[in-house]
């Protein structure tokens, strides 16, 4: 197999200094171009962006958010105020005070929508910009088409010793890389930063095991895998996913770069404070420290936003953290010097309803799926700051100036992160996709 | 389950999903495209026209009432349809009566704000609809002209569409066009092509516009589904391989049961030629791994391998299904689609459930009484595990579309709110079956989340109902098609239910069982996802799905038959490796389809090959994984390697992927590390034994991969462990060796 191959390319040294603890480079370099994954330089124009995709899981009510409506009937309106923001004339909804203070920095636009009003079909078309294939069900977690994060690892490559697409806590439904395959998935970091003990999970050795003996298992398991292989792609085999992951697994204990950068305990306290001492908090710190190793995309899961009750009891609570935190990282990212060449969006797979809902069984009132208008948040990589592009009606249920859709979205982040939007890919079955049918991005957000 | 409970704006993004796939909301596809003249398509009507017959599917073929414009909920400024034309009475009158009868202008037609509008003589958000002078504006220009006729009570309705040629397969890069007739209650035709909507499952094997559909280059399957108002036929293809194969391959072929010739069949229209049967450790494995989900000992891999009785793969079998852990196994995957969450409903009627669970299949309950009970259930939640299920599933809304999806594989959680776009089930259909369960009461301690420690007794109440959402009417118990028994007075109306569909008449019921164990012995189902059986998502293999349940039905509905009968086919016990025909064939069974084996058995055979047991949480000691009453049990091992999420509402679908923090669980968990290490262990006791290397190096892989090392690894691996002076060190590392290769954690 030709990753095992890949793998023989590593020198028994680099092994030893692999699992275990701080390694002095040098030879990690050799080890990476033998190992095929040295980040390809896509578009040379400007330098393109790396991205942290803040998913809101469930989709996010764009009236309690970045598109109040205070002229709407009371049943519309909710119980929020709009306040104003930095910027005359720009108003968020009431808990969105941080963000507010910043909105110097971020582009809303308040016009995107689309058809897809389930959670599994609405997730697949903003994750990877194209619609599913045939109709799926609210509960579906499927894929029809590689995610944006998946596309990014694939262009852009991954940094040295990381991988090149992360997703924290854990992956979004449509996340996935459908047909580039296993190697462009993303790494999941499923445990929470927050914690006192944070360690990402089993990329260091066990304890009792020397880097010498793991070094020797290692060439044993490769003596003993004579397992049939079945190449062909379209046989669809699930093997050589395995024998991906086994080699990027390898490559993530070697690294140095990762165990710095997953190192959040080296972050002074005063930073740990300011991104909340929570687990969305922290995680978008950990998100600033990938992205400053040179990690592509990392995509910031947060659940809990399907609002179909509690939502003016549930909000006061979820907003404030959640949105100290973005506008913490956006903060962060420019004191750095960081944030001309990293996007920061944050947007789920829908808007929701217009009319206050009750539904059977709910105690307290909430906002259904609305795929006919969301708001989507932007900052950095050059996107002029301090505008709203595209409107809703009165009432927030259409959009109804600049009406955009997620192609047009997906667009603009590739076009940021300097992948053409309109290639066309070939599937392992020899057919071509287009990676996005409809590739304008959003011309306001271009600068 | 958000689905469960969404709103009716749900009904206007699920049909416009369907709309267009890829044109965007704000936009849909111009009509010119949809009606664009063809020779193939006829004038769309002749003589009088009338609003159900004539101008509502020219409406809804311009996509005036799709779910993005005027279907949607709301309607659109304050013009509402009903979505895609399911209510003609409320689209009538929305046109022709409401807004003071301005929307129509029979002494100018063409003045009409219908067509001024459709046409774009005045600003239409949704751009032009009907083009002027073509048929479709005439058919509705004549409608208005001649007085807004409805059909009459006895004009005929629409019965059924039909797709002309039949299906058939289509060589590559050839095209064909297709024509839709639809079937009047009279029995009168109409060519409604030009009207319908066409739409491919995959546009890369064969793509279709306005019913000429095109094939591809390559190899492969689809489905098209057409759509003429609220009728939808499938119309399957498939694009065989190039070049072709001999008839007496065929015929050659084993037929050990009358699985094979199906499958046979199946293969030769699709040009496919299956693999080489798997050799004997190989179906070994398989084998155990189906049937019980456990390895073969050495011992028992030994006797087997060495024996040379003709039939010992048939005896195999029926030894496996004979011993005690078929039962842990097989309702451990029946726990997935069941079982409740214990903070919702309480941990002693979770493991009621379990243990009603468990107790099933260690008796061998028929499946159809199986499902009778379940769907019956009564009495304490604490006594009767069954029971357990209505706790969890509180109201007729609730449980309705479970025992659907269960036990008739059909999904009706979009029914709730609205017609199903795409499929025949309404809002009738979902309230008629939930009406079943109108009686269900509960008597005693609801559920107090997180600890609903009370007991509680699900009873038949003497009355109930359900009421429609829309009408308010009550719904009378209906079954979702054929005939059901009358309910008696007294009786229990879930037995009625249970009864129609436990029936032998009923073809979901047998197919969706039959499908679900095929799918776990053969790596995929006939119908996928497994219990999503419609017209519009067709079986890869219709023959053969039928004959599987009417053998089920003929066996009494007998679980172990059924899967002794699936086992003893010879297509069972064909070989992984593909050879140059049979690479691309993913679902026709023309080669064994791998699978990584799941959490439960992978934690179990690390136990069993290390000879160190798990140690659970809230669990006697020795508890196998598969034992496990409840998802909240914590475990690393299982979490990495996927089981359902506590939290979420069964049923729960597991996914089979792979993931990077399954290898480097299975390298470097520490967990793992003391299992391979442990004083008592496994390789201890090996190492510690007067067992030369070779006889260690034998008994590995006899544990790991049920096999005999080859001369060459023999050898091989014999240098490597002589080359380590501490016989623990080397048996532990060959051990951790093995466990790290696919051939262990895959089933081959």
């Amino acid at each position: 197999m030709a990753y095992h191959k890949n793998c023989e390319g590593m020198t028994r040294r680099d092994c030893l200094q692999l699992g275990v603890s701080f390694l002095a480079g040098g030879s990690f370099v050799n080890l990476l171009r033998l190992q095929g994954i040295a980040a390809e330089v896509s578009t040379p124009a400007k330098t393109p962006a790396r991205c942290i995709l803040i998913w809101m899981d469930g989709g996010p009510t764009h009236f309690e958010t970045f598109d109040p409506k205070p002229d709407a009937p009371a049943e519309i309106r909710g119980e929020f105020t709009p306040i104003r923001t930095k910027i005359p004339g720009i108003h968020f909804s009431q808990h969105m005070t941080r963000l507010a203070g910043i909105a110097d920095k971020l582009a809303i636009v308040r016009s995107v929508c689309h058809n897809q009003g389930n959670h599994g079909a609405g997730n697949h078309y903003m994750m990877t910009g194209t619609p599913t294939r045939i109709p799926v069900g609210c509960g579906a977690f499927v894929s029809f088409h590689p995610s944006m994060g998946s596309v990014a690892a694939y262009e852009r490559g991954a940094p040295e010793g990381l991988p090149a697409y992360f997703s924290l806590p854990q992956m979004s439904r449509s996340g996935g890389p459908n047909f580039l395959g296993a190697k462009y998935a993303p790494f999941v970091v499923s445990d929470d930063p927050s914690r006192d003990n944070f360690r990402v999970r089993d990329v260091a050795l066990p304890a009792g095991l020397t880097d010498d003996r793991f070094h020797k298992r290692r060439d044993l398991r490769q003596l003993v895998d004579r397992f049939e292989r079945i190449t062909d792609e379209q046989a669809a085999d699930p093997v050589p996913a395995m024998d991906e992951y086994y080699r990027q697994g390898y490559n993530l204990m070697t690294s140095p770069a990762a165990q710095k950068a997953f190192d959040i305990h080296s972050e002074p306290d005063t930073v740990r404070d300011r991104y909340g001492r929570n687990g969305f908090g922290q995680r978008a710190l950990l998100a600033r420290r990938l992205v400053e190793a040179g990690v592509p995309f990392v995509t910031l899961y947060d659940g809990g936003w399907d609002h179909h009750s509690e939502i003016f009891t549930g909000l006061p609570k979820k907003l404030p953290p959640f949105e100290n935190a973005i506008a913490t990282l956006i903060e962060d990212l420019e004191e750095r010097g960081m944030l001309d060449t990293t996007l920061v969006v944050a947007l789920g797979e829908f808007g929701r309803t217009p009319k206050i809902s009750q539904l059977a069984g709910r105690k307290t009132p909430g906002r259904d799926h609305w795929a006919n208008a969301m708001s989507i948040m932007f900052a950095g990589a050059g996107t002029p700051g301090g505008q709203v592009v595209g409107a809703t009606d009165r009432n927030g249920h259409s959009a109804c100036e600049r009406i955009l859709a997620p192609e047009n979205f997906v667009s603009t982040v590739y076009r940021k992160m300097g992948i053409d939007p309109g290639k066309i890919y070939q599937t392992p079955q020899g057919r071509p996709v287009h990676l996005v049918t409809n590739p304008e991005p959003i011309a306001e957000l271009m600068g | 389950m958000p689905c469960a409970l969404l709103h009716r704006a749900l009904a206007a993004a699920l049909a416009l999903a369907l709309i267009s796939s890829t044109s965007r909301a704000a936009a849909p596809a111009a009509p010119e495209e949809a009606t664009a003249e063809s020779p193939a398509a006829p004038a769309i009507v002749s003589g009088e026209v009338n609003f159900e017959l004539d101008v509502l599917p020219v409406l809804t073929a311009a996509g005036c009432n799709s779910g993005a414009c005027h279907g949607k909920a709301r309607g659109q400024n304050g013009f509402a349809l009903s979505l895609l034309g399911y209510d003609p009475g409320f689209d009538y009158s929305a046109i022709a009566e409401e807004a003071h009868g301005r929307r129509v202008f029979p002494a100018a037609p063409d003045n009409s704000l219908l067509l001024r509008k459709a046409s774009l003589a005045m600003p239409h958000g949704g751009g032009e609809r009907l083009k002027p002078g073509s048929q479709e504006y005439e058919v509705v220009r004549r409608w208005i002209a001649s007085g807004m006729k409805r059909a009459g009570a006895d004009a005929p309705s629409l019965d059924h569409i039909t797709i002309e040629p039949s299906e058939h397969v289509m060589p590559a890069g050839s095209s064909e066009q297709l024509k839709v007739l639809a079937h009047y209650s009279d029995g009168s035709t109409r060519d409604v092509t030009r009207l319908a909507d066409f739409q491919s499952n995959d546009s890369g094997v064969v793509s279709v516009e306005g019913g000429l559909v095109t094939a591809g280059q390559l190899p492969g399957e689809a489905t098209l589904m057409i759509r003429y108002m609220n009728n939808i036929a499938a119309w399957n293809t498939a694009i065989p391989i190039e070049g072709s194969v001999e008839a007496q391959v065929y015929d050659a072929l084993p037929r050990d049961n009358f699985i094979d010739p199906l499958v046979w069949d199946k293969l030769q229209t699709v040009g496919v030629v299956p693999s080489k049967p798997a050799p004997d450790h190989t179906f070994l494995r398989r084998a155990y791994l189906d049937v019980i989900g456990r390895l073969p000992t050495p011992d028992e891999a030994r006797a087997f391998l060495a024996s040379g009785a003709p039939s010992k793969r048939e005896e195999l079998i029926d030894a496996l299904l004979d011993r005690p852990e078929y039962a842990d196994y097989w309702a451990n995957k029946w726990a997935d689609l069941l079982r409740p969450n214990p903070y919702r409903v309480g941990i002693k009627p979770t493991m009621a459930f379990d243990a009603w669970i468990r107790q099933a299949f260690r008796k061998n309950q028929p499946y159809d009484e199986f499902a009778r009970e379940l769907i019956t259930a009564q009495g304490s939640a604490w006594r009767n595990g069954a029971a357990t299920w209505f706790r969890d599933r509180r109201t007729p809304d609730e449980i309705t579309p479970v025992v659907s999806q269960l036990f008739l594989g059909i999904r009706l959680e979009c029914a709730k709110c609205h017609h199903h776009p795409f499929e025949v089930w309404g809002q009738d259909d979902f309230f008629g079956l939930a009406a079943y369960f109108s009686r269900v009461g509960h008597k005693g301690q609801g559920i107090s989340p997180p600890i609903s420690g009370g007991e509680e007794v699900v009873l038949v109440k003497d009355s109930g109902s359900v009421k429609h959402p829309i009408t308010g009417a009550v719904v009378e118990p209906k079954p979702l098609f054929g005939t059901a028994r009358d309910i008696e007075a007294g009786e229990d109306p879930r037995r009625a239910l249970a009864d129609w569909i436990a029936s032998d008449d009923n073809p979901y019921f047998a197919k969706v069982a039959v499908n679900r164990v095929w799918a776990e012995l053969m790596g995929r189902g006939i119908v996928d996802p497994v219990d999503d059986l419609r017209a519009t998502n067709p079986p890869s293999n219709a023959p053969l799905l039928e004959a599987l349940a009417d053998d089920f039905r003929q066996q009494g509905y007998d679980l172990k038959k059924l899967i002794r009968r699936i086992m003893t086919s010879h297509a069972y016990g064909l070989s992984s490796v593909p050879n140059e025909r049979n690479v691309s064939d993913t679902r026709n069974y023309s080669r064994h389809y791998r699978s990584r084996l799941r959490a439960e058995v992978l934690l179990d055979a690390v136990c069993d090959v290390t000879g160190v047991p798990e140690d659970f949480n809230a669990m006697p000691e020795g508890t196998r994984s598969m034992e496990i009453w409840t998802h909240r049990v914590e475990s690393l091992f299982l979490d990495a390697f996927g089981r359902p999420d506590a939290n979420q509402d069964p049923p729960y679908e597991r996914l089979p992927d792979s993931t990077i923090v399954q290898a480097l669980h299975l390298m470097n968990a520490s967990e793992l590390h003391k299992k391979i290490s442990h004083d008592e262990g496994r390789a201890a006791k090996l190492a510690a034994s007067d067992k030369p290397p070779q006889e260690i190096i034998d008994e590995l892989y006899l544990l790991i991969y049920s096999r005999f090392p080859d001369d060459e690894e023999r050898q091989l691996v014999g240098e490597a462990f002589a080359a380590t002076p501490d016989r623990r060190q080397a048996t532990e590392d060959l051990m951790w060796a093995l466990l790290n290769t696919p051939e262990f954690m895959f089933k081959d």
